[in-house]
């Protein structure tokens, strides 16, 4: 009887209708990326590589080789000199210092073999590019600081501006203005 | 002809031009509300990056229509399958020319109706010249010269004659209680009692109903029904042809709102605002509503849906007609 009630009354159809109206109506989850906002990830994403330096500003690798032999898929290059200088902490710099982005599986396992913790995996994630010369990371893109500072808390959604360059595009982020997602 | 008769007679014709061009416009903006609503009852945005709020994307959209190539089938029947569409399309604009959107107004002191003629059988005419489009949807099929395309044809036409005898029936229930066919007439009765929602409750429902069925949208929408028939009627159809069936389908969904309006919620009628404002958000509030159940509801299977026309729709729209003509008695 209850049911034969519920149908004429069409009791599960105003239902799944409320419920379509109450979604209508609320927030949607869509992340405007990349016009207008843009994932910051947390500070354990495993993104482009950089390489640290310490107080001084002196590099801290020591070229010791220890990521090379640990990357699984052998896409890092490093080739050691003799510096006195003080570029780096001790003396045995890294003349070459490659990533092949390409290969990397951004597995994280040459940080975790780095004793100085020079290697550090960043938050970039957007490594796509028109050439391929941006599949490999040098040293001097790897030293130089990454865009979000490390110590800035991620997980949030933050404003972001689209930029278009010769090199490719970029999703500029606005730092100030994060949101949490959900 | 006297100067009198030349201008009732331009006048026919401008309203003519202002009615079929708002029509052929009306799918730009109801495209982009479709797709609107859909993505925000799924959490989504919908369209957002061609012009604010993606408002460009059905312009986007048609532009890339227009040039599309042109596909016809090597072995479809050439010249139905270029007739199908036209088909489907000129009825649903021909039945314009009975819907009111509004009484007298009086421009440069002359008084201009707001439809292009008052027909005493108006509601008859919408029904009998509405149910010619379905002979577009089965040439379209026929003509495609394939099985998914046939399959929809089929069962749309199946379904268009078994809803449009609910369809109507719900209508006779307003034309007992009106006395009248004309809509006009209709609407200016509701305008002197209340609206007919009040006395043909049961009519209503039905209508809603076979109005969903006979306009294909989901969840009657098995002429079309993507799961099973890939796109159903106009699966081999593409460009400005497959535009027009889309036309079609946009046009009888505002039909059916219009429809409904006139028929059950008193046409222009209502407080302070101008009558054709009032016309305006009746009918978009209908729109929106066919909108809502499309995307929250699945798809009937085909012998739920012939169930549901023949079984219940049609019985009760016989019971709703004997009740009405009870009370009248």
């Amino acid at each position: 009887m209850t049911d034969f009630l519920k149908k004429i009354l069409f009791i599960d159809l105003i239902k799944g209708l409320s419920l379509t109206l109450k979604y209508n109506l609320s927030k949607s989850f869509t992340i405007r990326y990349p016009d207008e906002e843009k994932w910051l990830p947390y500070q354990r994403f495993r993104g482009l590589h950089t390489l640290n330096k310490d107080a001084q500003g002196r590099e801290l690798c020591v070229a010791c080789e220890l990521c090379a032999k640990a990357c699984p898929t052998k896409c890092i290059t490093v080739v050691p000199m003799e510096d006195n200088n003080g570029i780096g902490i001790a003396d045995r710099i890294a003349k070459i210092y490659e990533i092949n982005l390409v290969r990397c599986m951004f597995c994280g396992f040459c940080e975790d073999a780095c004793p100085t913790t020079a290697i550090r995996m960043g938050r970039e994630y957007e490594l796509a590019c028109f050439s391929l010369d941006c599949a490999k990371a040098d040293k001097q893109r790897l030293l130089a600081p990454q865009e979000i500072p490390v110590e800035f808390e991620g997980g949030y959604v933050i404003k972001a501006r689209l930029e278009r360059t010769k090199e490719g595009i970029r999703v500029r982020p606005d730092l100030t203005k994060k949101k949490r997602w959900w | 002809m006297d100067t009198n008769t030349c201008i009732e007679l331009a006048l026919i014709i401008i309203k003519v031009i202002i009615i079929s061009s708002l029509l052929f416009a009306l799918p730009i903006p109801l495209t982009w509300i479709e797709r609107k609503v859909a993505g925000h009852i799924q959490l989504r945005l919908g369209p957002f990056r061609v012009g604010w709020h993606g408002i460009l994307q059905p312009v986007a959209d048609m532009i890339k229509l227009m040039f599309k190539e042109d596909i016809i089938p090597d072995k479809a029947d050439k010249w139905l399958f270029k007739l199908a569409p036209i088909i489907s399309l000129v009825p649903i604009f021909l039945t314009f020319a009975t819907v009111p959107v509004g009484d007298k107004i009086t421009v440069f002191g002359k008084e201009v109706t707001l439809y292009i003629s008052d027909m005493n059988v108006g509601i008859l005419y919408i029904l009998a010249v509405a149910g010619i489009g379905v002979y577009g949807l089965i040439l379209g099929g026929w003509a495609s010269n394939s099985k998914y395309a046939l399959f929809g044809s089929i069962r749309s036409s199946a379904q268009m004659i078994s809803y449009e005898l609910a369809l109507s029936f719900a209508a006779i229930g307003v034309v007992m209680v009106t006395n009248s066919l004309s809509l006009v007439d209709i609407v200016n009765s509701q305008k002197a009692t209340t609206w007919n929602i009040c006395y043909q409750p049961l009519g209503f429902i039905i209508y809603i109903i076979a109005g969903l069925a006979e306009i294909n949208r989901i969840p009657f929408d098995l002429s079309e029904d993507e799961g099973t028939l890939a796109a159903g009627y106009h699966v081999e159809y593409s460009s400005m042809r497959f535009s027009f069936f889309m036309l079609a389908e946009y046009v009888a969904m505002v039909l059916m709102s219009v429809l409904a309006v006139v028929l059950f919620f008193g046409g222009w009628s209502g407080p302070i605002l101008p009558p054709i404002v009032w016309f305006v958000i009746k009918v978009s509030a209908f729109i929106y509503f066919f909108m809502w159940v499309r995307f929250t509801f699945p798809r009937y299977r085909y012998d739920q849906l012939m169930t549901i026309g023949w079984k219940i729709l049609l019985p009760l729209s016989l019971v709703n007609i004997l009740i009405t003509g009870l009370f009248l008695i």
